[in-house]
């Protein structure tokens, strides 16, 4: 794998790099899992963001060492998105009022590419024909049909969108189209436009990593395509459970009250 | 008991991380933190935090009740909480947070120090939020 590597996720990095906890066992490194086709086989509930809020320092230490023992080299950190300039303004405006506007404070559906970043797990289920991605955050799912078919002609635009997969080699290629605007794309105000695209590249690199690229392409708000990448964490023994966002969103009244005040004073 | 307003500012490494649900800006202020010490009055183990409430003597015998968010059960579970076992009304308990910038009782929690001397990550690093 010749491809520099990089993350959605700094946090990642800056944690790992600054780690001093003594290494107690030498990480065992198993081969890439393969299904009975040959291709690398992706099933198994992974991690993508939040790694600092869900693993402790033992965890973030052992994983560092991995990725050393793999030879994974260190992610260079996301760039800004490309917004043009009228779009810029108001992402600002969305910074300046510190996410108060963020569709998930409200426990909306995360879209593509955020919803793989968020700090809770997802499973991937992969079969001949398709591919299942089951997140744990507000119970989404996604069935990307890897059997050469095409997206249909009745999509309504929605949160996740139509998602279609085709394997190039070793990489799963996920082309998603039929959003609606009603997501961030990944970092505070990052909208986007019902024209939306995403492009996903999942590469299986070594046993317990993924590597995840997404392209997002908005001719309407971005001057040029928009790549982010992220690892993705196997977590062995972890399962999906149950997350129902709205139960208790004290927030959505407090942003309520909130939004009388001047946010940047 | 008492509670104190920790004037430092605190730095913390990485705070660029996700988000569990909301931006931490938003609602709390990373540059005031704050450590509360008392008894825990209740507990809301729901989504998408939890809350729980610390009452609070001061030296004259009065008492102030703070409320402390959490992050989501999924992720207190994975980190070794357990729903009434791990804090239960009664407890003393030390939390360190960062204040919210509309209620002067309100804080995002970090982490919380039992009796027991047992400290465990109850919330989310400052600053969290921008992806």
């Amino acid at each position: 794998m010749k491809r520099v590597l990089a993350s959605f996720v700094a946090i990642g990095i800056a944690l790992l790099a600054g780690s001093a906890i003594a290494q107690t066992q030498k990480p065992t490194l198993k081969p890439v899992p393969r299904t009975a086709d040959g291709k690398p086989d992706l099933s198994g509930v992974w991690v993508g963001g939040g790694f600092a809020l869900l693993f402790g320092d033992a965890e973030l230490e052992a994983i560092k060492q991995y990725d050393a023992a793999a030879g994974r080299k260190p992610l260079p950190p996301p760039e800004p998105p490309p917004y043009k300039p009228e779009a810029e303004k108001k992402r600002q405006e969305f910074l300046a009022r510190k996410g108060i506007d963020d569709p998930m404070a409200r426990c909306l559906l995360s879209g593509v590419p955020r919803i793989t970043v968020r700090p809770l797990p997802f499973e991937i289920i992969q079969q001949p024909h398709r591919v299942v991605i089951i997140y744990e955050v507000h119970h989404g799912f996604r069935f990307i049909p890897t059997d050469g078919r095409g997206h249909p002609d009745d999509m309504e635009p929605s949160y996740l969108g139509d998602s279609i997969g085709r394997w190039e080699g070793d990489t799963l290629v996920v082309e998603v189209t039929g959003f609606n605007t009603n997501t961030w794309l990944v970092g505070v105000g990052t909208f986007h436009s019902e024209k939306l695209r995403v492009t996903e590249r999942y590469t299986r690199d070594t046993h317990d990593t993924i590597i995840y690229e997404a392209t997002m392409e908005d001719p309407e708000v971005l001057t040029k395509p928009w790549k982010q990448y992220a690892t993705l964490r196997l977590r062995p023994g972890e399962r999906i459970r149950e997350y129902e966002c709205i139960e208790n969103n004290e927030d959505i009244q407090r942003f309520e009250k909130l939004l009388q005040t001047d946010f940047n004073k | 008991m008492k509670f104190a307003c920790v004037i430092a500012l605190s730095l913390l490494a990485g705070t660029a991380a996700v988000s569990a649900h909301h931006s931490f800006a938003a609602e709390y202020e990373g540059d005031k933190p704050v450590t509360i010490t008392g008894t825990v009055a209740k507990v809301d183990w729901h989504n998408p935090h939890i809350y729980f409430y610390v009452d609070v003597k001061d030296a004259k015998g009065g008492v102030t009740q703070w409320k402390v968010e959490g992050y989501p059960p999924n992720m207190l579970v994975r980190q070794g909480w357990k729903k009434d076992e791990t804090m239960k009304v009664g407890d003393t308990v030390k939390v360190f947070g960062w204040r919210a910038r509309a209620n002067p009782t309100q804080a995002a929690g970090r982490d919380v120090t039992f009796a027991d001397g047992k400290k465990l990550n109850c919330g989310p690093p400052a600053g969290t939020g921008g992806q």
